[in-house]
């Protein structure tokens, strides 16, 4: 059997990249290369011509204000494509800023509300503080549950709508608003959240899962092997076991 | 309020000379218990005396300057330093990286008797970026230098734009006129003098094409024109987004510096013989610190001291003296290995040490320790933008490998990702064992390179001083 090729799209990677989101690429790529399957990597830039039709994976990564502006717009012309691949089970990743994108609205600090892609039901309000530092969520990965560790860095306050679910909940950090303990979103194979540091290469097992959905996608009947993941249970298991720890407190931002 | 004549003499009052003291016993105190505090005597000070720095600040004969920027600030601060001193100014200087509001204190309040008397002719300060208004505010600087802004730290500041408005705030606070020195080949800082009209600019950057670099940097952070949105265009990069650019659409392009680079070539031991080019005249300088982004230290300092009024013989003689400062490039000797150690702490600063250690072209054993304290950046995903790959190229020059730190895990897994074998890679998260390790597994006469984030270099220093190889910092 040849081995199957996906074709990952990386939305904006200059518009939208913080936080180390090549570290979610890298670790996308080197993955898939380790279970035998092949990749192309596409650039989405503003103003360029692709369509969806031809990609198996989505990532967005994460912005600062000013860029997540420079993109809306293009952004905003590829809505109808995106919904129509949403809906049919393309597999996306959107970190943090991009995140906020695919809701209905984010309202800034100073009231003016930023309108979003209105892909899925939720809503970004500004908040005063920064919700800074490490953040375990409990979620359930193929019917299994399992943690997703990482660092969350936003002053964002995500409320979902009541018919979405999120991608897991909160055991240590703040989530998507620190109030509700909700993180993330996740419908159909579309996951929104707010970890990144880097997100994928320390949670493997979300890695795979996003691998098998585009593949499924693609309709190719391909087992993922089992890797040898002991470098990246000791990263996993170091920010669970700090968390957890009961000396932990939360490290604050403030100088 | 009746004071008496000799603390009015020295305008400090009592107030003043309580945290003082405290400060003075804290510095006296941490050193003899082996740590050189450098930060907690000026945290403790200025509790007791949030005035402290202000009334020392005050007392600098010939006022101070203040350096801030992503990377380069305390090289270019210690080039300073040697400069002004070259020129028979006394300087007070916070050597040690210190560069918070009470890294400063600390560093005035070593520095003044204990009547609170400050004898020095001019502070030379480094400012972290997001200090730098609180800074500019109590100690009045009569000039600075902005080296760079480049992405570091981001959970301390949020954003990129965010450390810009920070910068922007303390220009505003400058005195009117006060001479800046900013480094023309970055849009980031240009940017700043367009926002920003108090301050007098001279700008520096580089006019000749330096050999291409063999990696990109992939966390280049402004790509756009920060007035119109656009995609700059660059005919030349020095690295990251340092080169020349202009604006396709609107006014926005690099200025013409006023101090130049316009030649550079290798010389024997290290050396680099350079011709930086002011309006008055070119001189030859034989700089002895390695790496281009130095290049950009010895120019900030040059187009300081030159506005300052400085003589082009004080700036060379100044240049020349200079010896790597604190972890930033820094060699030992230990058991017949030479050891060199370069901070790392964001992704353009750690390429550019990850470079000039491969060009070394020695075999390479490796340890990169990073932990994830307040001072080091508690988010570490800028690890994920640092080009590790350059090590899976040159995979025929790696002997040993280790990494360590509190978050050597992650490190570990980085460098996976970059392309080598996890049977490569030795994980020891104490610093002490993993220098140990690799000192033991190295050969005879070979090189170790350390990269340590900025708490871990402190650490390892700390080792390195019990194997008898360095001098304390706080003696340097």
């Amino acid at each position: 059997m040849t081995s199957p090729c996906l074709a990952i799209y990386h939305l904006y990677p200059e518009h939208l990249n913080l936080y180390g989101d090549r570290g979610n690429i890298l670790a996308l790529r080197q993955r898939a290369q380790w279970h035998g399957i092949n990749t192309r990597l596409i650039p989405v830039r503003p103003g360029y011509k692709v369509s969806f039709a031809a990609c198996d994976l989505l990532f967005m990564g994460g912005g600062q204000d000013n860029e997540q502006k420079m993109v809306y717009r293009d952004f905003q012309s590829r809505r109808s494509e995106l919904l129509e691949s949403i809906e049919l089970g393309m597999a996306i990743l959107a970190i943090c800023g991009s995140y906020q994108l695919l809701g209905r609205y984010y309202a800034a600090a100073d009231g003016e509300k930023i309108p979003g892609l209105e892909l899925l039901d939720f809503y970004t309000e500004a908040g005063s503080r920064r919700m800074i530092g490490d953040i375990v969520t409990r979620c359930h990965i193929q019917g299994v549950r399992h943690t997703l560790v990482g660092f969350e860095n936003h002053c964002g306050r995500t409320y979902l709508g009541s018919a979405l679910r999120p991608l897991g909940t909160v055991v240590r950090g703040y989530g998507n608003n620190g109030q509700d303990r909700t993180e993330g979103v996740l419908y159909k194979n579309v996951i929104g959240t707010y970890l990144h540091g880097s997100l994928l290469p320390k949670n493997p097992r979300l890695t795979d899962w996003l691998l098998q959905k585009a593949l499924h996608y693609r309709n190719i009947d391909f087992r993922l092997k089992q890797l040898d993941d002991t470098l990246e249970e000791q990263a996993h298991r170091f920010i669970i076991k700090r968390c957890l720890s009961p000396l932990y407190h939360r490290r604050s931002s403030a100088m | 309020m009746k004071r008496s004549r000799h603390l009015k003499r020295n305008n400090i009052r009592p107030r003043e000379i309580s945290g003082l003291w405290l400060g003075k016993l804290l510095a006296i105190g941490t050193r003899l218990g082996g740590q050189g505090g450098t930060t907690l005597p000026g945290r403790a000070a200025s509790a007791l005396s949030p005035l402290l720095l202000a009334s020392l600040a005050g007392q600098l004969r010939r006022g101070s300057l203040v350096i801030t920027g992503t990377n380069g600030k305390t090289t270019t601060a210690y080039l300073l330093a040697n400069i002004f001193r070259q020129s028979g100014f006394s300087v007070v200087h916070n050597r040690t990286g210190a560069n918070l509001a009470w890294g400063i204190t600390s560093a005035l309040l070593s520095a003044s008797t204990f009547c609170g008397h400050l004898p020095y002719d001019l502070g030379v300060m480094e400012s972290d970026e997001g200090a730098f208004p609180g800074v500019v505010q109590a100690i009045q600087p009569r000039g600075a230098v902005i080296t760079n802004i480049f992405r570091d730290q981001l959970d301390r500041y949020g954003e990129v734009d965010q450390i810009r408005s920070m910068i922007g705030q303390g220009l505003e606070a400058l005195p009117e006129g006060a001479p800046v020195a900013l480094n023309a080949d970055d849009p980031s800082v240009v940017y700043l003098e367009q926002q920003h009209h108090r301050f007098l600019p001279i700008y520096y950057g580089f006019s000749i094409n330096l050999p291409q670099a063999r990696y990109q940097n992939t966390g280049q952070d402004i790509k756009s024109c920060p007035l119109c949105g656009r995609k700059l265009t660059y005919t030349t990069i020095h690295y990251a987004h340092l080169g020349r650019y202009r604006c396709p659409s609107c006014k926005f392009r690099r200025p013409d510096p006023e101090v130049r680079l316009i030649n550079f070539n290798p010389e024997p031991h290290g050396i680099t013989g350079i011709t930086i080019a002011f309006p008055t005249e070119n001189v030859t300088v034989h700089y002895p610190l390695p790496g281009i982004y130095n290049l950009y230290n010895a120019l900030a300092a040059a187009a300081c001291a030159w506005a300052w009024g400085l003589s082009t013989r004080d700036i060379t003689a100044g240049l020349e003296q200079a010896v790597p400062s604190f972890g930033r490039m820094e060699s030992f000797q230990i058991n017949n290995r030479a050891v060199l150690m370069g901070l790392i702490k964001n992704p353009v600063g750690a390429n550019e040490v990850l470079r000039t250690f491969l060009e070394s072209r020695e075999r390479i054993n490796l340890l990169i320790a990073i932990n994830d304290n307040y001072a080091d950046g508690t988010d570490i995903s800028w690890l994920w933008d640092v080009d590790f790959e350059q090590l899976a190229g040159a995979r025929n020059q790696l002997g040993t490998l280790a990494v360590s730190g509190i978050r050597a895990a992650d490190m570990g897994v980085r460098l996976k990702y970059a392309g080598l074998e996890p049977a490569l890679i030795t994980v020891e998260p104490v610093l002490k064992r993993a220098l140990e390790q690799t000192l033991q597994s190295s050969r005879d006469e070979d090189t170790i390179f350390i990269l340590p984030t900025y708490t871990a270099m402190l650490a390892l220093r700390r080792v390195i001083n019990r194997l008898g190889a360095a001098r304390p910092f706080w003696e340097v």
